[in-house]
């Protein structure tokens, strides 16, 4: 598995196309908000951490088909799964490549995000990046249970984000409260319902996901 | 091509029992919605709708449990009568679900005075529905009656985990509206069912759609396994027709 995990991270990185074209995207749905919203120093504050969270949600859907292409088109998928590894394991490599991925898409957009709308992020970065993770678990959890129709044949041409965004609601309504909590200097609410809720989601996903590979991913 | 019996019996038995009942009972249901009942004394003829609304709710929840359970049954057994069942299911379900989001806002109109507002209910129906838009989308893309399950097995685990999202789903938009108490509590039919004849009426149509549900599923499921058995005759006409083709022209047979 580490080895799949390790081959995966060199591949991904070298290539680097992935990470920079949700970037890219990133970028232009914040540029796309902002003229969209007619953000004002009054309102950005409200209207943050919904542009933050709804940027990665989608450019984070779009990419997640794409981290299997590549493997169907050298056959590669084929000899994964024919392989000895069991292939819970090569879901939680696949799991752990797209979260890395995705924590450094998302650390290559805070700068710019902050940039962009005069916000100060520095002094809460460590529970800012602390949503940014437990949000990005689930993300990359159901991102990868599903890259996987895309790579098996069934459903190429369906856009990801339709399968993703609904599952994807209650994430996207626990990360926003969370941020908006965070972003206004509160410490990480620990005991709030959101972040049980956003734990449990994170939990379900990694587990379901697992499971779907273990008994589904056979042919 | 082999059966899972208990489905086949299912759907015969209830394709050949149901029609008559479902035909009286929707019969039923509409006299009673529209001339037996009384009127409702504060929210007025609209609230009839009512009856309609929440039978329609109850089926489609029926529906979409129902496609999880079929769904893991044909993970288990990898058998298509279990995945054309649980897409019959769900099929049937977004019917009533569609029936559920036309009737509400046609209800909040004169009575919450808006077509939609983004209550916990409401927020939860519509996930709901765009869950199972996507799975039925997924159907539709991933090339039907290509030979591979791949799509059928993608479909499985999307209408499992749709249902084991659900909670949270719940959870999450009621935790994220609690402003709008007096929404929820009207939405429980408003003043309450005053009236003896109000509550049989319910009943009566909850039944009926009940009945009509399980009719309508028959229908789907017995017509996707149709499309199995004519899909198979025709690949086996072109086998034949390839091998008597070979035959008289070259001898070299391929397949």
């Amino acid at each position: 598995m580490l080895t799949l995990l390790a081959r995966d991270l060199r591949l991904q990185f070298r290539r680097g196309e992935l990470l920079a074209s949700s970037f890219v995207m990133g970028v232009l749905m914040l540029l796309a908000f902002n003229f969209s919203l007619d953000l004002s120093p009054d309102n950005v504050a409200a209207l943050a951490p919904g542009i933050l969270w709804v940027a990665v949600l989608f450019s984070a859907g779009l990419a997640a088909g794409h981290g299997f292409v590549g493997e169907r088109e050298n056959g590669c998928m084929d000899a994964i799964v024919a392989s000895p590894l069991d292939r819970g394991s090569v879901y939680l490599a696949k799991f752990i490549v797209n979260l890395l991925l995705l924590l450094l898409f998302e650390t290559m957009l805070l700068p710019v995000f902050a940039l962009f709308f005069e916000l100060t992020v520095l002094p809460v970065l460590a529970p800012l990046a602390l949503v940014l993770l437990l949000g990005s678990i689930g993300l990359a959890a159901v991102g990868t249970l599903f890259a996987l129709v895309t790579v098996s044949g069934g459903g190429r041409d369906l856009a990801l984000p339709i399968l993703l965004l609904p599952l994807e609601v209650p994430l996207l309504i626990a990360s926003v409260k969370i941020t908006r909590v965070v972003m206004a200097g509160g410490d990480f609410p620990w005991a709030d319902d959101w972040v049980r809720l956003l734990l449990g989601f994170d939990l379900l996903f990694v587990v379901a996901g697992w499971l779907a590979f273990e008994y589904v991913a056979t042919d | 091509m082999t059966t899972v019996p208990f489905l086949y019996k299912a759907e015969s038995l209830l394709m050949r029992l149901l029609p008559l009942p479902v035909a009286l009972g929707m019969l039923a249901s509409l006299c009673a919605v529209f001339w037996w009942v009384p009127t409702e004394r504060v929210q007025g003829a609209v609230q009839r709708i009512f009856y309609f609304h929440v039978p329609s709710a109850w089926c489609c929840f029926l529906a979409f449990g129902l496609a999880s359970v079929t769904s893991a049954a044909y993970l288990w057994k990898r058998h298509r009568d279990w995945d054309n069942a649980a897409r019959a299911a769900v099929e049937t379900g977004m019917l009533f679900a569609t029936a559920v989001l036309i009737t509400g806002p046609i209800w909040a109109r004169p009575i919450w005075g808006v077509w939609w507002t983004w209550d916990s209910r409401l927020t939860t129906m519509l996930v709901l529905w765009l869950v199972f838009a996507a799975y039925l989308l997924l159907r539709a893309f991933s090339g039907e009656r290509d030979g591979g399950s791949s799509g059928a097995r993608f479909a499985a685990v999307l209408a499992i985990v749709g249902t084991l999202d659900i909670p949270l789903i719940v959870f999450s938009t009621r935790l994220w509206r609690t402003v709008h108490p007096a929404v929820l509590k009207t939405s429980e039919g408003g003043t309450g069912l005053s009236d003896p004849r109000m509550i049989t009426t319910l009943v009566l149509c909850t039944l009926s759609f009940m009945i009509m549900f399980a009719w309508l599923w028959a229908l789907g499921a017995r017509s996707l396994r149709l499309d199995d058995q004519v899909a198979l005759l025709e690949e086996r006409g072109d086998r034949l027709a390839m091998a008597t083709g070979s035959n008289t022209s070259s001898g070299e047979a391929t397949v």
